[in-house]
């Protein structure tokens, strides 16, 4: 169940509401993005970024409810109370799929149980796929649409080093795959662009395609990430720049308008 | 002919060691009344396939039913993990093949269209395609190069579907048609048993043919259920019931809390509406009605 998100110091805000502001500026009007399941901060996001610098955005509500705006933002990401508003709602195959693989959509976020460096995820099993030690729920659309979509962005409310592994035991969905230009070679669109943790945000050295740490969350340090992060993290020269403020008018878009239930709490847990 | 059959005649339809597909996306529009019949008729040793979905793989996995699942995604999301199946898999009494959702798509496609394959990009370079090579193959097009996955036909006995309403002749509307992958199953099964929300009158189908989702020759059973969604929603009538999931999941905590909600709660309730009445009654309907 839900717990309350630790406080960001200094910034008037928690930290669920730092990750939502921070995914949501990286939005723009010609962000075409759907979600799947359990999307609580990428919906926040979509939602939040329409409301303030990228009105024109298109997000469909479950990968459904196109242009959905809904009243509170419910337990399910692929329920029907998620689509109040909709213009439009797709029937899976003949719509979003044809939509997805032709890359009408531009925009996929995801997330899973273990992440490595390359941005692959694992929503599948933890230990042997047939004797796991934990049975995760499943990949999903998640090996379909990293395939698919050219804007890939990751999240995780639990960065520590069970999440961020050297070593996936499942690739259920694929980020830059084996590094470098392992996604060109099998002739799949972009890739990830960042990935927003509880921490820091990573983005992705442009040659090798690893993950890089692009800004630290007020109070983090690098030898926190460097001790949460299961894999050598590359830290660029200089100085690593803090994440940015969200605005006043932001947080309260975000608590009073987006997401006035607090849904995207119940990724802290 | 009439298609119409009570709720144990349709969910007799499922065979002991049968592949049963499942309807719905994950809290919406599962048909939990024939799965509740499966359950209570004690089938065994089913092959259950479902893209995304929750509440039925996991009553069904509670009842002994299932030796496997294939499937892209089984949770209750923000409410939890579908906890009966996760513990059976863990335990190795139920094996999972899983597949990521468009493959799994695919795969029904080319049993629906009789080919011996269909290609997606879905997949390449996961481990979704390199556990089963035989029937999603990563293969390469002779003239452009283009890399590409050959999902393999899957087979369905029979498709489980809930719909809005039928016909007497089995005449299916799902009314709005948000069919998502349901239409997959329905063309790629042998047998096809839907339950519905209400039966209308013949005519009613003749004069808006438009608004028909699956034609009679493709429906052999057809059983009325009210509510027999529930506990997922049936857009836009009822949504889906998160209290029972939250108390589902907190049963699942305690065996004999457990034993006592599986009785009461799931499948001891005679009909559908027992069954609401079992939880929650009045407040059920005022908690899954829609808000306009």
């Amino acid at each position: 169940m839900a717990t309350n998100p630790t406080e960001v110091p200094g910034y008037g805000c928690t930290i669920d509401e730092l990750m939502v502001v921070t995914m949501s500026r990286m939005m723009g009007d010609d962000t075409r993005a759907f979600n799947g399941a359990v999307s609580f901060i990428p919906v926040c996001a979509y939602l939040l970024a329409r409301r303030t610098h990228a009105p024109e955005l298109v997000w469909a509500a479950s990968s459904i409810a196109i242009d959905a705006d809904p009243k509170r933002i419910p337990e399910s990401t692929l329920s029907d109370a998620l689509w109040d508003g909709a213009s439009m709602l797709s029937n899976s195959p003949f719509d979003f799929w044809a939509m997805a693989q032709g890359a009408r959509y531009n925009t996929f976020a995801f997330r899973g149980a273990q992440m490595d460096r390359y941005g692959n995820v694992n929503n599948t099993v933890i230990g042997p796929y047939d004797k796991p030690k934990v049975r995760l729920p499943g990949g999903g659309g998640m090996a379909d649409l990293s395939c698919m979509i050219p804007r890939i962005y990751l999240w995780s409310t639990t960065h520590d080093p069970r999440t961020f592994v050297e070593r996936l035991d499942f690739r259920s969905g694929i980020g830059w795959g084996d590094g470098g230009d392992h996604r060109e070679r099998l002739g799949l669109p972009g890739g990830p662009q960042a990935c927003v943790t509880n921490m820091c945000v990573f983005d992705f050295e442009p040659e090798s395609k690893a993950m890089r740490l692009a800004s630290l969350h007020p109070g983090v340090t690098v030898d926190d990430v460097r001790g949460a992060t299961g894999f050598d993290v590359l830290v660029p020269g200089g100085e690593i720049p803090v994440t940015a403020q969200p605005d006043e008018e932001e947080i309260r878009l975000l608590r009073e308008e987006v997401d006035p239930t607090g849904a995207r709490r119940r990724e802290f847990s | 002919m009439d298609k119409r059959r009570s709720l144990v005649e349709a969910a007799s339809l499922v065979e002991d060691g049968a592949t049963v597909a499942i309807g719905g996306l994950s809290m919406n529009g599962a048909p939990m009344a024939l799965v509740r019949e499966i359950v209570r008729r004690r089938a065994r040793d089913l092959t259950v396939v479902a893209i995304v979905a929750g509440m039925p793989v996991d009553w069904l996995v509670a009842g002994g039913c299932v030796s496997k699942v294939v499937s892209g995604l089984i949770s209750f999301e923000g409410l939890g993990l579908a906890p009966h199946f996760r513990a059976a898999v863990q335990r190795g009494e139920v094996e999972v093949e899983e597949y990521s959702e468009h493959t799994l798509i695919c795969r029904l496609q080319a049993a629906a269209y009789g080919l011996p394959f269909m290609p997606t990009k879905a997949g390449l370079g996961t481990d979704m395609i390199s556990m089963h090579p035989d029937t999603t193959r990563h293969e390469q097009d002779p003239s452009t190069g283009e890399h590409y996955i050959a999902c393999t036909p899957l087979p369905v006995d029979v498709a489980l579907v809930h719909a809005h309403s039928a016909d007497s002749q089995g005449n299916i509307r799902v009314d709005p048609k948000l069919i998502w992958m349901d239409n997959e199953i329905v063309n790629a099964a042998t047998t096809t048993v839907a339950s519905v929300e209400e039966v209308l009158p013949h005519r009613d189908f003749v004069a808006e043919p438009h608004r028909t989702t699956y034609p009679r020759f493709m429906v052999d059973a057809v059983a009325v259920a009210p509510y027999g969604a529930y506990p997922t929603a049936n857009f836009p009538r009822y949504s889906y019931h998160a209290q029972f999931f939250a108390d589902y999941v907190q049963a699942t905590r305690d065996p004999s809390a457990w034993a006592e909600f599986w009785q009461t709660r799931v499948v001891g309730p005679a009909e559908q509406g027992d069954l609401l009445d079992a939880n929650g009654g009045p407040n059920t309907l005022i908690d899954i009605a829609r808000e306009a």
